[in-house]
């Protein structure tokens, strides 16, 4: 298998997207000429032309529109929200159309429309460019909601995306575009609804998602290597639908549960995976949930500050080192 | 508003019993006033407040036992002093009421992450709390030890456990009253009751732990005219302490018996001059003086077993147990090598007074590196008595008695007595005992050593 980027697999799945169906088509700001603003189009509008790569003016409700009308009409549009900030301006096309055209219409025409957009902070672009808005779309019935964490997935989920009847937010993340992985070369799918175990333990399960899914699985690996505990790592991937399955299989093995998430703790997606886990696992649990997560403030343009007030691997040992269980049950049996 | 918690009192403390409440909800206290009296495995003690404010909740009434760490009571801060003053709350809705105790019980729970500004508690003037009412009206509040969780051990106390370990306990049939939780603020979790299975001997003498109970029950009908006694904290204590003792440590035994005519006879002299309100030194400190010495020459006696070492103490403390009418106390005399007999003697006259009073304070029972066990006074021809964990051995000395001795072989009376030292076998072996125990008999054999 080829170790490629998270961008690389992002670009190869688009280009073969557009290659496999004719009514595939990307749409968005600066995706053509410029060939996006991290480079996940480059080359794409010189191999497939304007009618199916298109830019668009700086009017995220329109385009997003105009997208969730070709969807309605049969074709596969592929947005691309520049980040996830921009998003706020599409909010109404988003939530009050593409989500409920099928429901409200008598189920007359479904809305195959994806929107692909990166969240995320650390890059210095200050509070209205470093969010992590994800659950507003988690909220919503009609959407659904995915976040791959690993080259692998964000190809496989992508694919899954586009053959996907429903509007679908396809999170990417600013940290996670350079990251590298091993994906598979042929045609898989990557079902939603479906989390991954991405590394076994039986201390206690840290559960997350996208780049934070990533760095829980360093820190777990680092923690297996210096033998001190045994982290089972779970990879949500997909948000809504949330699978209950492999989180509650998890907790109920390791009696104790992190929820780490870039975003912010309260009313956040670690908010409902732990109501969940309450729910379904109750008599499992040896300790209260513990949520990790960034802090609650615009984030700041000064790093020293912003590095302080998002959350990350230290704050995600610091929880893993209180709520691991005095006897350890992994790795010294 | 700050909790005021179960505080630890002494090294072997697990759970404390409220005694007695001195202040009750709505009094006013200041720091270090004295809120309760709390009765631990060993003394009784007092309970002071670290800070100043009104008492507003008593949330564990006089006789209830709790882990220590756990929220026993809840001291108000100036917004509590307020709310204790406002007569007017009264005319407040039930439900207004809850509101507000909801409000105070989830800004108080507020965690990490939260600005300092949605931490804050609302502070609109026309917010009214509940006035302070005796404690069972405001215990509605919910609470940390009131959980849904909270369950009621055989003892009526409330327990907090994870969902897990009650599962486990369930499932295994365990109360739960006896397991000490060491989760956060003393919550039973699955790692204690692991503990708590795996301690589980295969076969339990008649000496088991407490915490064996249920099982021997299991076995053994009682008939239904047998009385049912609860035990007190401290035989609950010494239950637990001393069958552990017995059960992990490697007791051996050697005796000796001791020639005393001499002994008695400086003791008689010495004790002559003494008037009424004098202290006369008794056998017993002159053994305690003895031993004092003797450890002085064999310090590996004067050491604890931890952790696959042996912790050698500077001090010499011995404790001397001493029977009170509701159980056994062991009030400690320091330094007993650099101590004359008479200083020993008024100590340890002391300390006994203090222990049938149930006087005796925390430090009047710590730190003993030695124990002397004696039942001499009680007509008794041998026994052996149990060590007292950390300690590496104790003395156990029996009835002096008029005996004929063989002396240049003819028989002569002299006065006996026979002492059986246990000692512990991963820290002292045979030789080294026999050879304490000469060196013990012969301070004693020749008693103006014990004045040097």
């Amino acid at each position: 298998m080829a170790e490629i980027t998270y961008r690389q697999a992002l670009h190869d799945v688009l280009r073969e997207e557009l290659l496999r169906d004719e009514n595939v088509f990307l749409i968005g700001e600066e995706i053509g000429t410029f060939e996006g603003s991290y480079k996940i189009t480059a080359g794409l509008l010189k191999e497939f032309g304007p009618k199916r790569v298109v830019d668009t003016p700086i009017c995220e409700n329109g385009f997003v529109g105009m997208a969730a009308g070709a969807a309605m009409l049969g074709l596969h549009p592929i947005v691309e929200i520049m980040t996830i900030n921009f998003i706020a301006l599409a909010m109404d096309q988003i939530v009050n159309h593409a989500a409920k055209i099928y429901a409200m219409f008598g189920g007359q025409c479904p809305v195959p429309l994806v929107i692909r957009t990166p969240g995320g902070g650390g890059q210095q672009l200050s509070a209205t460019h470093s969010q992590n808005l994800e659950v507003w779309f988690a909220y919503i019935p009609g959407l659904k909601v995915v976040a791959p964490s690993t080259p692998a997935d964000a190809k496989g989920m992508m694919r899954t995306a586009v053959g996907d009847n429903n509007p679908v937010i396809f999170l990417e993340n600013l940290a996670l575009y350079n990251t590298k992985g091993e994906a598979p070369a042929d045609d898989y799918f990557v079902p939603f609804g479906e989390a991954k175990v991405s590394k076994e333990g039986a201390d206690l399960t840290v559960i997350s998602y996208s780049r934070m899914a990533a760095v829980a699985l360093d820190v777990a690996r680092r923690l297996e290597q210096e033998n001190e505990l045994s982290v089972e790592v779970v990879d949500l991937r997909s948000l809504r639908p949330l699978d209950h399955e492999t989180i509650t299989n998890s907790v109920k093995k390791t009696n104790r549960a992190i929820i780490f998430e870039e975003d912010w703790r309260s009313y956040g997606v670690g908010a409902e995976v732990a109501a969940t886990l309450q729910e379904e696992a109750f008599d499992y649990l040896d300790a209260p949930i513990k949520r990790v997560a960034s802090l609650e403030v615009p984030l700041p343009y000064s790093k020293p500050l912003e590095t302080a007030a998002l959350t990350g691997a230290k704050q995600l040992l610091e929880s893993i080192n209180e709520l691991a269980p005095r006897r350890r049950r992994g790795i010294k049996r | 508003m700050s909790e005021v918690n179960m505080p630890r009192l002494s090294d072997t403390m697990q759970e404390g019993t409220i005694a007695h409440w001195y202040k009750k909800p709505g009094d006013e206290v200041k720091k270090g006033d004295v809120l309760a009296e709390i009765e631990t495995d060993k003394a009784t003690m007092e309970l002071q407040a670290y800070d100043s404010g009104v008492l507003e909740q008593i949330l564990v009434q006089e006789g209830e036992t709790v882990p220590i760490g756990q929220a026993v009571a809840i001291i108000g801060s100036g917004d509590g002093v307020q709310k204790q003053e406002q007569p007017a709350a009264e005319k407040i809705g039930r439900s207004a009421q809850e509101q507000k105790q909801a409000t105070i019980v989830e800004t108080s729970t507020n965690e990490q992450g939260q600005t300092a500004q949605q931490a804050s508690p609302p502070r609109r003037a026309d917010i009214r709390y509940p006035p302070a009412t005796p404690a069972p009206d405001t215990s509605s509040i919910p609470t940390k030890s009131e959980r849904p969780e909270a369950e009621e051990s055989s003892d009526g106390r409330s327990i907090k456990a994870s969902p897990l370990a009650r599962r486990m306990a369930e499932e295994h049939n365990i109360d739960m009253g006896q397991i000490q939780g060491t989760g956060p603020g003393g919550r039973i979790v699955r790692d204690d009751i692991e503990d708590f299975l795996e301690q589980k001997p295969g076969a339990p003498g008649p000496a088991a732990l407490p915490s064996e109970g249920p099982a021997i029950a299991a076995e053994v009908s009682i008939p239904p005219d047998a009385e049912i006694i609860q035990l007190s904290r401290m035989q609950t204590s010494i239950a637990q302490r001393l069958s552990e003792s017995k059960q992990t440590i490697p007791h051996f035994y050697v005796s000796s018996e001791v020639d005393m005519t001499e002994a008695l006879l400086m003791r008689q002299t010495f004790n002559v001059g003494v008037g009424e309100d004098g202290v006369k030194v008794s056998v017993n400190d002159l053994i305690v003086k003895a031993c004092a010495l003797a450890l002085e020459k064999f310090p590996e006696f004067n050491s604890s077993f931890k952790s696959g070492q042996f912790i050698r103490y500077k001090h010499i403390n011995i404790g001397i147990a001493v029977d009170i009418p509701s159980g056994l106390v062991v009030p400690v005399i320091r330094d007993a090598n650099i101590k004359g007999v008479r200083i020993i003697a008024r100590e340890s006259k002391a300390l006994i007074e203090k222990a049938r009073a149930n006087k005796l304070s925390q430090t009047d029972l710590e730190g003993a590196t030695f124990s002397i066990s004696n039942l001499g006074m009680m007509d008794v021809t041998d026994f052996i008595a149990v060590i007292n964990p950390p300690q590496a051995a104790i003395l156990a000395v029996a009835s002096t008695r008029k005996r004929f001795v063989p002396i240049d072989d003819q028989p002569v009376i002299r006065d006996l007595m026979s002492i059986t030292i246990s000692a512990d076998h991963r820290i002292l072996y045979g030789a080294q005992v026999a050879r304490f125990l000469q060196e013990v008999k012969r301070l004693l054999q020749n008693p103006y050593n014990l004045l040097g």
